[in-house]
């Protein structure tokens, strides 16, 4: 069963005035363990898609299967449930919750899937471990680095043991070594624990490493490529 | 919800100036309506307890018709078995005072004038009001003398001095003449001045056996053992008393004018409490708008990894009650101090105002109170306050566009 499905996906604004076509006609089909960049200029629709991915957008037409499910139609009670138990997300701005420590950002996931405190401190330290962090977990954010941070939030990301992980471009604001960093981490996650990332990106260096490309262009699907990655 | 409460905590420290000044405000709002409230509550209070305890005494049981007409024909008999009824229905009555009263005309040689004359027990009011240390001259009598102790203010308008003779004319019960001489034995500056004007003291029997009422009183004022529980008692004692000819009323059923002259009173102290509360109100909905508005997107992206909107508003909620709760609990500590303090250092009054008190018998200063309703109060108004002021982040955050929000 694939993990993301996407069918006939249509996301258009204002569509009785002057209509965007922001997502055109999608269909995207992402398989467990898979290593996905959604590529394409700004404005082609990448990110838009990655939002009707992980429902916080709704299409005007066409559906989402998650892992089977179907979330097109979802309340938005069902939709925020079902985002915390099956999607991590990496945002660009890393949007960690500053008054909290890198641990309690972690654990916070956990605590809202109101899971066993001895599981959520031996998890939030594993996976803190996991992204480098070890040093640093009762740290806040603003006493992090750009790239700490935002290893937080891959761990945060990872806390609920999502189907998937959508990242929005992660590295945009990160320098060199530490996008390569937190791409080695992603890496990693991907290869030894199955973890599916989807990034929306125009960054070369994740695109590199990504084992499938798929191009947009207006809203549209143009190319879908698979290579070594 | 400790995760609620310690993620609420910390965000209204996130700009710690802001919340300083709104907890400060809610703070002095506090302090300022207790204070005024507690000036004005004090000086109720010594009204009230002197009404009570040289008028009418906290409750009351007189025949049906005697608050409405109050006339010795609507006496009743005051005997052991009425008191072990009452004893029996609430036990915890500290005394009992039987009373008789009436209006007669009272004169010596030159002058008459209209008197309030109350057969009393003096052994038991002297536990009630400590009457006799309002003696100005003389002394008081006992139960079995058939002697006066009278107002200064009729003492003085009758030019009587103790040793002086009384005369008492008037009607007794069921229209008998009434009349008699007595014996001033003693003057006394009662607290009230109306009654300081016009009152005549008898024992109980004297004024039994002058009105022909043998038996008979017209009021049996009852001492509760704490003054707090006179609804309490009054209700058991109604459930007692529900065939008879006889009622239990309260000192509010008592004195309605005295009441609705406090309620009145205090009707100022309110509105300026609540000019005030409507001013601190609209700073802590300001700080609380600033902190919804500033962390949209911050609700957005709690919104997107799985927060539900519900748990959300908890934290936001939590986060008004940690600002309410903090600027209530500095504000009734800081009211109990300068309460504390103005109770060991009262406001002196000077002048006509003075001299007013002074006349009326009390200390020329303004006393402070301590009614617990006083603090409870300034709570439930905050809370309230904090509930309205809420609403603003609870609406936002119902109606909040995950996505938009997200991109703010």
């Amino acid at each position: 069963m694939p993990v993301v499905q996407t069918r006939q996906l249509t996301r258009t604004y204002n569509p009785d005035t002057i209509p965007v076509h922001a997502v055109r006609q999608a269909d995207l089909c992402i398989e467990e363990g898979e290593f996905t960049s959604i590529v394409g200029p700004s404005g082609s629709g990448k990110t838009t898609l990655l939002n009707l991915i992980g429902g916080l957008d709704r299409p005007t037409s066409g559906s989402v299967h998650i892992n089977g499910t179907d979330i097109t139609g979802m309340s938005d009670s069902k939709l925020i449930d079902f985002r915390l138990w099956h999607i991590g997300f990496v945002f660009q701005h890393y949007n960690l919750i500053p008054v909290f420590s890198a641990r309690e950002n972690v654990a916070f996931i956990m605590l809202l899937q109101n899971r066993d405190k001895d599981e959520i401190a031996r998890r939030t330290d594993e996976l803190l471990d996991e992204v480098g962090l070890e040093k640093r977990k009762d740290t806040r954010p603003a006493q992090l680095s750009g790239g700490e941070q935002q290893r937080v939030a891959v761990a945060r990301a990872l806390a609920c043991e999502p189907k998937i992980i959508l990242a929005d471009e992660p590295t945009a604001n990160l320098d060199t070594t530490a996008a390569m960093n937190l791409l080695d981490i992603m890496t990693r996650m991907n290869r030894e624990k199955k973890v599916t990332f989807l990034f929306s990106t125009h960054d070369q260096r994740v695109i590199d490493r990504a084992r499938r490309v798929v191009r947009m262009l207006d809203g549209a699907i143009v190319e879908d490529s698979c290579h070594e990655g | 919800m400790t995760i609620y409460l310690k993620l609420a905590w910390r965000n209204i420290w996130r700009n710690r100036r802001r919340t300083l000044i709104t907890v400060s405000a809610i703070m002095f709002a506090v302090v300022f309506a207790i204070f005024g409230q507690s000036l004005n509550r004090g000086s109720h209070e010594i009204m009230i307890d002197n009404m009570t305890r040289f008028n009418t005494g906290y409750l009351q049981l007189q025949d049906r018709r005697f608050n409405n007409e109050p006339s010795l024909d609507n006496s009743f008999a005051y005997d052991a078995q009425l008191e072990s009824r009452i004893n029996r229905a609430h036990p915890q009555i500290e005394l009992m005072l039987p009373r008789i009263e009436t209006f007669m005309l009272a004169a010596d040689e030159e002058a008459t004038r209209g008197a309030m004359v109350k057969g009393i027990e003096p052994e038991k009011e002297q536990l009630f009001n400590n009457l006799e240390q309002r003696l100005v001259n003389g002394r008081f009598f006992t139960s079995a003398q058939q002697e006066a102790v009278i107002g200064q203010g009729l003492a003085e308008r009758l030019r009587l001095g103790v040793g002086g003779t009384l005369a008492l004319i008037g009607q007794g019960r069921f229209g008998m003449s009434a009349s008699g001489l007595f014996t001033v034995v003693g003057i006394v500056d009662h607290p009230l001045r109306e009654m300081n004007d016009r009152i005549v003291y008898l024992s109980l029997a004297t004024a039994q056996e002058l009105l022909a009422a043998e038996g008979y009183i017209t009021n049996l004022l009852l001492v509760p053992e704490r003054p707090r529980d006179t609804d309490r008692i009054a209700v058991a004692l109604r459930h007692e008393f529900t065939a008879a000819d006889l009622q239990v009323l309260t000192w509010p059923e008592l004195m309605p004018e005295l009441l609705d002259l406090l309620r009145f009173d205090m009707a100022g102290s309110y509105l300026m409490s609540a000019i005030l509360y409507v001013v601190i109100g609209f700073g802590f909905f300001g700080t609380v708008l600033t902190m919804t508005l500033e962390r949209l997107k911050e609700f957005g992206i709690l919104l997107s990894v799985g927060m539900q909107r519900l748990r959300l508003a908890i934290v936001v909620f939590l986060e008004t009650l940690w600002i309410s709760l903090l600027g209530v609990g500095c504000g009734l500590a800081a009211a109990w101090l300068v309460l504390l303090y103005f109770h060991f250092n009262p406001i002196e009054l000077t002048g006509n105002m003075a001299q007013t008190v002074i006349d009326m018998g009390w200390e020329p200063i303004l006393p402070v109170s301590f009614a617990p309703e006083l603090f409870y109060t300034q709570g439930i108004i905050v809370f309230i306050l904090a509930m309205l002021v809420f609403i603003y982040p609870l609406v936002k955050i119902a109606r909040l566009n995950v996505l938009a929000a997200a991109r703010s």
